[in-house]
């Protein structure tokens, strides 16, 4: 076992113990493999960088390094892609580690020697590795354990290159849940933050997005590359997705809106004319109305084949006939399945309930929600049609205190 | 669903227009108030310069060398301003605080000695702050084995329990006192002539009370903890390079008060205490430049301005401290940030904190003096500090093209020049007085 720091500024030495340079940086290629591979050197000599191949190296420790010829290819060092220099590009930087959920820097660098061949095996991040590094050689008595995240378990490492990107680390973060993935980007600088955002997969950053706040999204969202930012949106819960194009630049919106399919583009244009602070800004346009002349059975047929399901169902929506807008009334989920399927909805309904207008202040609204104890609220406009809901989450949102909100488990996606 | 789909498509297309009129709307209202809300770091920041110990050395300055100083404030504006502007530019633009960047482009050993370098001068500052609330309390008739204590523990309780924000107002309104300053220094009548004749022309020598009063004056004004505390508020409030412009407003505005409060402390104190040749060793004398103003209750103003920027900066900046030191060495606290799992974190606060409060319940220190020596230390490590900044700003890789310009440069490096000389002529002063032939 070495580490990075045990032999970087150590001498190069050819096949007769000549020192010809010294190791400046240790390269290796990332790829699916969970510990990547050295492929070689960035030798230093006379200030010029060229590289090693591993295949020249045959001895490889912390006095330094031997080589198995005596013939040096000096042209200057080009970094290819895939490649990783680990002293420029890991070392001192952070990294997510995806086991402990957190963002940690990098004190040093473990590598082990197996089958012939060196790997990275993990990240120092322990007391100990900085001591390696900061006394000098020699004088690191103390034998306490070190703290290692094995390099399986690094789900980003936020280094200056944009180049350097580990392919499989979108994976590896996706095993975590939207809410951790955003607390762990917004623990790094808002640049690495956002390129870990783009490396998930449109789904996935849409829901890590969401978590997020308002500023950041639209930050984001904003500097993105305009397709991919249309598609993450599109996955996003319309009342959210509206919100975002709320703080985005004017011209920015319009193109990102622009660019979105047209359903889930009709849904956001939908509730962007609505102040942020109304029951308008607050509601989702995603919810099940159904006609009231359905039988129960029937009801619950149609939700079981409708091809993607609103998150809220809890409460369906009873409008005046099929293709109408008009609520006459309201069925929570489990009346429905308790109710017998041949009885027509109308008579299963409860045509007194609450609801809101949309130009009604968003804070009068949420706290309706919490004294009734809703999950949502349906918002109505002066004709009597449905126009959205307003999920408990939402109203949460507005009624607890700013730091409480990041707590709050998301209910309804 | 089909139905629903194609309902809400008419819905969405009729809707389009007028909901890109809405984006329009929401989007200028976040402009203003970004407005308003960006307009802060550089000015909190600079502002917070006038602690306990800036209070006491302006005070000093005023009484002991009357005018004569003044001409300091310019270029020291200009430095304080260039040197935060280049830091809030990187909190900017790099989206990362002081002590990560040294920690990412210059390693561990630079790190450590620039860390060193920050926990030495922040547990001085630390150490004025308590002295400073020894000060204010006195002057109310309690002594500081007593009111050091309790100030101390309640600092450390209100911040372990994340309370600290709801206080801290309370502290900032009371510093509000120091306002106060600027009636008094009107009120007091001073030679405005030879005020304005004062702030033009530059008196130089070597004596080494003089170096010492402006190496203080640098430290105070310039202190290491303000570049990493401005830069890390300007990353937290997420300002990006496009909107950085406004930032940068902010910070020249924010120094130019800053500065304009000391003027009027110099001023006000030249005038009523240098005047009668009174020295500055208590805050009771100090307290006597409000006299014009508030009279008998003169003492009672200052005690109350002097104890609320005293408690405010006793907090911050041990926790300012502990999160620089602790986010450059890699002891990050996790997803759930609790003060258990963070035993380095919490331990250079407590350290701190302890230092600070045991170093001012001293019996018969002399507190005005304390408050000098611990901002010359400041001004003694500044350039170290000073150094990390501005190899920073002119990596081009790191800052693109916002690196410094060459008018920046040169005001820059002429400002870290000039610091560190007369640091080291300070230092060689004190340790061969007989240097220059005196």
């Amino acid at each position: 076992m070495l580490y990075l720091s045990q032999v970087l500024s150590r001498p190069i030495r050819d096949l007769e113990g000549d020192r010809v340079a010294t190791v400046k940086d240790v390269i290796v290629r990332l790829g699916e493999e969970d510990h990547p591979p050295l492929i070689g050197l960035v030798a230093r000599y006379r200030r010029r960088d060229f590289f090693v191949s591993r295949w020249r190296v045959t001895e490889f420790n912390e006095h330094g390094v031997r080589l198995n010829s005596d013939i040096l290819d000096l042209r200057p060092f080009v970094r290819r892609d895939g490649e990783v220099l680990l002293a420029r590009n890991v070392l001192d930087k952070q990294l997510i580690d995806v086991d402990g959920k957190r963002v940690v820097r990098v004190n040093d660098v473990q590598m082990i020697q197996a089958a012939g061949e060196w790997r990275i095996t993990g990240a120092d991040v322990s007391l100990q590795g900085l001591w390696r590094r900061l006394a000098p050689a020699g004088l690191i008595g103390t034998r306490k354990p070190v703290e290692v995240i094995d390099w399986s378990n690094v789900g980003y490492v936020a280094t200056g290159e944009a180049t350097v990107r580990l392919k499989s680390s979108s994976d590896k973060l996706a095993r975590l849940h939207p809410v951790e993935i955003a607390r762990l980007a917004e623990a790094l600088s808002y640049h690495h933050g956002s390129e870990v955002v783009e490396s998930l997969d449109d789904e996935t950053a849409a829901e890590t997005l969401e978590e997020m706040p308002a500023e950041r999204q639209a930050r984001i969202l904003g500097d993105m590359d305009e397709e991919r930012a249309a598609d993450i949106l599109e996955w996003m819960s319309p009342d959210e997705a509206a919100d975002v194009l709320g703080d985005l630049p004017e011209h920015k919106a319009e193109e990102l809106l622009g660019l979105m399919e047209d359903e889930e583009q009709a849904e956001v244009a939908e509730l962007l004319p609505y102040e942020d602070d109304t029951a308008g800004g607050l509601m989702t346009t995603e919810f099940v109305t159904l006609p009231r002349e359905l039988t129960v059975g029937e009801a619950l047929a149609r939700l079981r084949e409708m091809a993607e399901t609103p998150n809220m169902i809890y409460y369906l929506y009873v409008v005046e006939g099929e293709g109408s807008w008009q609520l006459s009334g309201v069925i929570a989920l489990r009346s429905l399945i308790l109710a017998d399927p041949a009885v027509p909805l109308e008579e299963v309904m409860r045509s007194k309930f609450q609801k809101a207008r949309p130009d009604e202040p968003a804070k009068g609204v949420a706290q309706r929600i919490a004294e009734y104890n809703l999950l949502a609220l349906p918002v109505v406009d002066e004709s009597g049609d449905i126009l959205g809901i307003i999920t408990v989450d939402d109203a949460m949102e507005i009624l607890l205190p700013k730091d409480w909100r990041q707590r709050l488990p998301r209910l309804f996606g | 669903m089909a139905e629903k789909r194609t309902a809400l498509q008419d819905a969405g297309k009729r809707l389009f227009r007028r909901g890109s009129r809405g984006a329009r709307a929401v989007a200028r209202r976040k402009r203003l108030l970004g407005y308003l809300a960006i307009l802060g770091p550089g000015m909190i920041t600079a502002n917070a310069g006038n602690d306990a110990g800036g209070i006491a050395t302006f005070a000093s300055v005023g009484a002991e060398h009357g005018y004569r100083l003044l001409w300091i404030l310019i270029p020291i504006t200009i430095s304080l301003g260039l040197v935060q502007e280049m830091c809030a530019r990187m909190g900017a633009v790099t989206g990362k605080g002081l002590a990560d960047l040294i920690r990412e482009r210059f390693g561990v050993r630079w790190t450590a000695l620039v860390m060193l370098a920050l926990l030495i001068a922040n547990g001085g500052v630390t150490v004025s702050e308590f002295v400073g609330i020894a000060a204010a309390t006195e002057l109310f008739g309690i002594p500081r084995f007593i009111s050091v204590p309790i100030a101390a523990i309640s600092i450390w309780w209100l911040i372990v329990k994340g309370s600290y924000k709801r206080v801290e107002r309370v502290f900032l309104l009371m510093t509000l006192v120091f306002v106060g300053y600027v009636i008094s220094a009107f009120l007091a009548r001073p030679e405005w002539g030879t005020v304005a004749v004062e702030l033009v022309r530059p008196r130089f020598s070597l004596d080494r009370a003089y170096l010492f009063t402006v190496v203080a004056i640098v430290g105070t004004t310039i202190s290491p903890y303000m570049q990493v505390y401005v830069q890390s508020s300007v990353v937290e409030k997420g300002v990006t390079a496009e909107e950085y412009r406004r930032t940068r407003i902010d910070v020249w505005v924010g120094t130019v008060f800053a500065i304009l409060i000391v003027f009027f402390i110099v001023v006000s104190t030249a005038a009523t205490l240098h005047k009668h040749g009174i020295q500055i060793n208590s805050a009771a004398d100090a307290a006597r430049a409000l006299r014009p103003l508030a009279g008998n209750y003169a003492e009672a103003l200052f005690g109350v301005g002097l104890f609320g920027a005293s408690m405010l900066a006793a907090g911050v900046l041990p926790l300012a401290t502990a999160y620089s030191v602790s986010e450059a060495l890699g002891f990050e606290k996790g997803v759930s940030r609790s003060f258990r799992e963070a035993p380095t974190f919490i331990g250079i606060f407590t350290f701190l904190v302890a230092v600070g409060a045991a170093i001012a319940v001293i019996p018969n220190l002399p507190l005005i003096k304390v408050l000098l020596v611990t901002q010359v230390i400041n001004g003694l490590l500044l350039p170290v500090v000073l150094f990390a900044i501005l190899r920073l700003i002119n990596n081009r890789e790191l800052m693109g093209a916002y690196v410094n310009g060459p008018v920046y440069n040169i005001g820059a490096w002429l400002t870290a020049i000039i610091v560190t000389s007369l640091s080291l002529l300070l230092v060689l002063v004190t340790l061969f007085p007989n240097l220059f032939g005196r």
